[in-house]
């Protein structure tokens, strides 16, 4: 991931419910308090990047617990992964999360979750497939495919593009070699 | 700025590449040597058949000073019965390439011997396997269809065949996806052509990057416990070390 990868910042940029356990003056205005205190127990949604290091980060006793607790944001709730489970193609990612497989894999460096990630990698080759039949049906764009690319998150589109710009090139080189004679 | 077009050859410098292979001539007008950067040609008298590089040939085609013999899997009867050995015996894999031959072995400058390949051995000339697909049998065909195609016997059949098995393969190689995982394991890819590496090598890829990217967490631990291992395993090989040099003073 480089720094200066909008794909990886955007998908830092991406909500997660974060429980706060302690109390914590002056950070009001996060929840629109301006001035006030967030108490302990409060759910508020922050960026991945903030939630994240303040997970990670204790007080300064030694035993004191962790600031906030996180939660799986909703485009990895359980709702979502059965879903997945039942019929990868079928799932609308970019209306869950435009670059949800990013999101997948951040929060799978968190949580040990291997159930998720396995119905992660699987719906991925899935769609994979999917998304190489489309690219080479030249009807796939506009016919009853639309639905289903529409639904790509951002890796996806790529990998359309790529299985999409293979053959294109091939077919150009077979027609200038007809125009050449 | 880094070089704007993908990883790996487009379809022209295949196409570039492939013409480089021998292929068979008869020549109908006297010829001299070519002194060629790759060689000198043999001197071309009509009707002895020689081989020349693809593009030299389909030069004097054009010219009409030679006729080209096509490859022998060139034929309606070999392409027939490479796509039955495509659609029958190898349902999963791809039909496999001409087998090298023992001309094909050769012993480099230090005595070491190894398999030379395309465009080093002949696999398009007359004296080529018939029921095999060589590395750039894609390109070959395409060009000799174009440039030479009252050279081969039945054009149309020919053609039609060569979509068929060109759309077997690309079937398996849209099943090669759901092979495919995370954790580093690749599939193989035996018999592929050159075109069709370059048709595929992106959304390929693409498919490995996305499934390494999402799968990186596992890695990451199998690393760390990989790590751990070897650590483990060195702290008590220096432990061995220093009761041997216990023993030794």
């Amino acid at each position: 991931m480089s720094y200066y990868d909008v794909d990886a910042i955007l998908t830092d940029s991406q909500k997660l419910p974060c429980t706060f356990e302690l109390d914590v003056p002056g950070l009001g205005y996060l929840e629109g308090n301006v001035g006030g205190m967030v108490k302990a127990g409060t759910k508020i949604d922050l960026p991945m990047w903030l939630g994240i290091m303040l997970a990670v980060s204790t007080g300064n006793a030694p035993d004191s617990s962790q600031l906030v607790t996180l939660d799986f944001p909703t485009p990895l709730q359980q709702r979502v992964i059965n879903a997945l489970k039942a019929d990868p193609r079928t799932v609308d990612l970019r209306a869950q999360a435009p670059h949800f497989y990013a999101l997948g894999a951040r929060i799978m460096e968190l949580f040990d979750d291997t159930a998720v990630l396995d119905t992660l990698i699987n719906t991925f080759k899935m769609r994979a497939a999917e998304i190489a039949d489309q690219a080479h049906n030249p009807r796939g764009a506009l016919g009853d495919g639309a639905e289903f690319l529409r639904g790509l998150d951002e890796t996806e589109r790529q990998l359309f593009k790529a299985a999409h710009e293979g053959p294109k090139a091939v077919r150009a080189w077979t027609q200038d070699l007809k125009k050449i004679t | 700025m880094a070089f704007s077009n993908p990883p790996g050859l487009l379809p022209t410098e295949v196409a570039f590449l492939c013409e480089m292979e021998q292929v068979t001539i008869v020549p109908r007008q006297r010829l001299e040597r070519l002194d060629l950067l790759g060689g000198t040609t043999r001197p071309l008298i009509p009707p002895q058949r020689t081989n020349l590089p693809l593009w030299l040939a389909i030069l004097l085609k054009r010219q009409r000073r030679a006729n080209i013999v096509p490859p022998p899997w060139l034929y309606v009867e070999s392409l027939e019965e490479i796509l039955e050995l495509e659609t029958k015996h190898f349902q999963t894999s791809f039909s496999l390439p001409p087998a090298p031959s023992s001309v094909a072995r050769q012993t480099d400058f230090t005595g070491k011997s190894f398999y030379a390949s395309t465009p080093f051995v002949e696999s398009c000339t007359a004296s080529a396997v018939p029921n095999a697909l060589p590395y750039h049998w894609f390109e070959m065909s395409e060009m000799l269809l174009d440039a030479a195609s009252d050279d081969i016997s039945d054009p149309d059949r020919v053609r039609q065949l060569l979509r068929d098995v060109r759309e077997v393969r690309l079937a398996k190689m849209r099943k090669e996806v759901e092979l495919l995982s995370g954790d580093g394991e690749g599939t193989r890819l035996d018999g592929v052509g050159a075109m069709e590496l370059a048709e595929s090598r992106g959304f390929l890829t693409g498919v490995i990057d996305g499934l390494r990217k999402i799968d990186a967490s596992r890695e990451q631990a199998r690393r760390d416990r990989e790590d751990e291992e070897r650590e483990n395993r060195r702290y008590n090989d220096e432990d061995d070390d220093d009761e041997e040099d216990n023993e030794m003073t």
